[in-house]
């Protein structure tokens, strides 16, 4: 026996001993209460923690220039400080700069390929603060950090990414936030024959709401 | 893109049906109720609600409630303030932090998890539900990023949880699914493989604090790539998921 396969059986052991006392307890109660039970009411408040939206922007791949990205993204605060986030965009990557005459050698299939990627990250406001637009409107606003992990895929290749980067939310009114950001993508890849870091901009605008 | 602008849409008209809806109200315990102009420690406070004045909740952001004083002021009170407000039949009100029992009674659960598959990492998203005390079922699915290879995971899982009601609980899964590895477009002859999976794993959830839980899983996948050959992996991974 492995140690492993022993470790699964002493936990199965313990797993139905657990299910067993479950069961095995009578629901009789031995004296019937006498108390009428009281009415207790759950207050309906309007949580607005997560918050959806949609952005676009300029994505620059390295070694390949820069192109239109879109994407959705979700988040959920967690205190005034701390959120999470997780995000799926979509861009293109075009090797056209390695088909002009001179270079002669294209890397991919096609001379526009599809881009994804998707990461969660975790976000930290740093500078809370309020922008005041005329005499009557004052907006709160944030400037915040994020950073996280995720995956950059392109030309058929998978590959395991960070992202870090700093943005300026402006909350017009309570559910609508506006947000201007800048990340960078970082990842490895072997696509010009050797494997480098890649640094990889991006520059979005972006509109959400809170629910 | 045009299905998410019609979320936002959707979720605009369903903003406008709360705003029709009755608000809560709460009658101010303490002798003063500051408000502030945001949701957050750092916004300058523009009222003082007094003692035994009547507020309407509008809505909560985190740990923030926005109020609406009986002269229509509007600015956003602390919980902690919050917590020693009355309602209006004049009982305390309870503004708690969500507790361990909320995570035990609530069923449905979403969270993200990093490890290592073999030597490659792991990305993996989870969504679970709860079928009784002791057992839920989950839908894993999870990408490989490796240096030669793409794997991809889907299966579904039947946890056992031996002490759900403790903080350190301990589980066993059982999971069957789907397995594909896409090698890289650069290497040559490459081969996609597809394959069915079957999987066994234990590990520990650790509640952390409001709805939040970690937890740490080893796991061992079994790809039946045909009738004589089977590939084995075994995977490490922490992960951190929320309850709703």
């Amino acid at each position: 026996m492995t140690p492993t396969r022993m470790l699964f059986g002493i936990l199965l052991a313990a797993q139905l001993a657990g299910v067993g006392t479950a069961f095995g307890e009578s629901n009789e109660p031995v004296i019937e209460p006498q108390v009428d039970r009281r009415q207790i009411r759950i207050p309906k408040i309007n949580v607005d923690d997560v918050e959806i939206g949609v952005y676009g922007g300029i994505l620059s791949v390295q070694d390949f220039g820069a192109r239109p990205a879109s994407g959705v993204r979700i988040a959920y605060h967690l205190t005034e400080d701390f959120f999470i986030e997780g995000n799926y965009g979509r861009s293109t990557v075009s090797d056209e700069s390695f088909r002009r005459p001179g270079f002669a050698i294209p890397l991919f299939t096609q001379p526009v390929v599809d881009l994804t990627y998707y990461f969660l990250s975790a976000g930290y406001n740093l500078f809370p603060g309020e922008v005041f637009f005329g005499k009557n409107w004052a907006m709160t606003s944030a400037v915040y950090l994020v950073a996280g992990v995720g995956n950059v895929s392109f030309n058929k290749e998978d590959n395991t990414a960070f992202n870090f980067g700093i943005g300026i939310r402006v909350l017009p009114w309570d559910w609508l936030a506006v947000r201007g950001e800048m990340r960078d993508l970082l990842f490895q890849s072997d696509v010009l024959g050797k494997n480098e870091l890649k640094h990889n901009f991006e520059l979005t605008l972006g509109l959400s709401i809170y629910f | 893109m045009w299905t998410c602008i019609g979320l936002l849409v959707l979720a605009l008209a369903n903003f406008s049906a709360w705003a029709a809806e009755a608000f809560e109200r709460v009658v101010i315990a303490d002798p003063f109720l500051e408000l502030h102009t945001g949701p957050g420690r750092g916004y300058p406070v523009t009222y003082i609600a007094e003692r035994g004045e009547s507020v309407e909740i509008l809505k909560r952001h985190t740990d923030w409630f926005k109020l609406r004083t009986a002269r229509g002021k509007e600015g956003w009170a602390a919980r902690e303030q919050m917590e020693r407000t009355l309602t209006a039949a004049g009982v305390q009100t309870t503004f708690r932090d969500v507790l361990i029992e909320d995570y035990l009674r609530r069923r449905l659960e979403f969270g993200f998890s990093v490890g290592r598959f073999e030597s490659d990492p792991i990305l993996t998203a989870h969504v679970g539900y709860r079928l009784q005390e002791h057992f839920l079922v989950e839908l894993n699915v999870s990408q490989v990023p490796g240096q030669f290879s793409s794997t991809s995971l889907i299966y579904g899982s039947l946890v056992s949880q031996m002490y759900p009601d403790q903080t350190w609980s301990p589980y066993l899964a059982l999971g069957v699914g789907h397995f594909n590895n896409k090698p890289k477009a650069t290497l040559v002859s490459a081969i996609e493989t597809d394959a069915d999976l079957a999987n066994a794993g234990v590990g520990v959830r650790y509640y952390l604090t409001r709805q939040f839980v970690l937890r740490v899983e080893w796991k061992q996948h079994v790809a039946l790539i045909d009738h004589n050959r089977n590939e084995t992996f075994r995977e490490w991974s922490l992960g951190i998921f929320s309850f709703f």
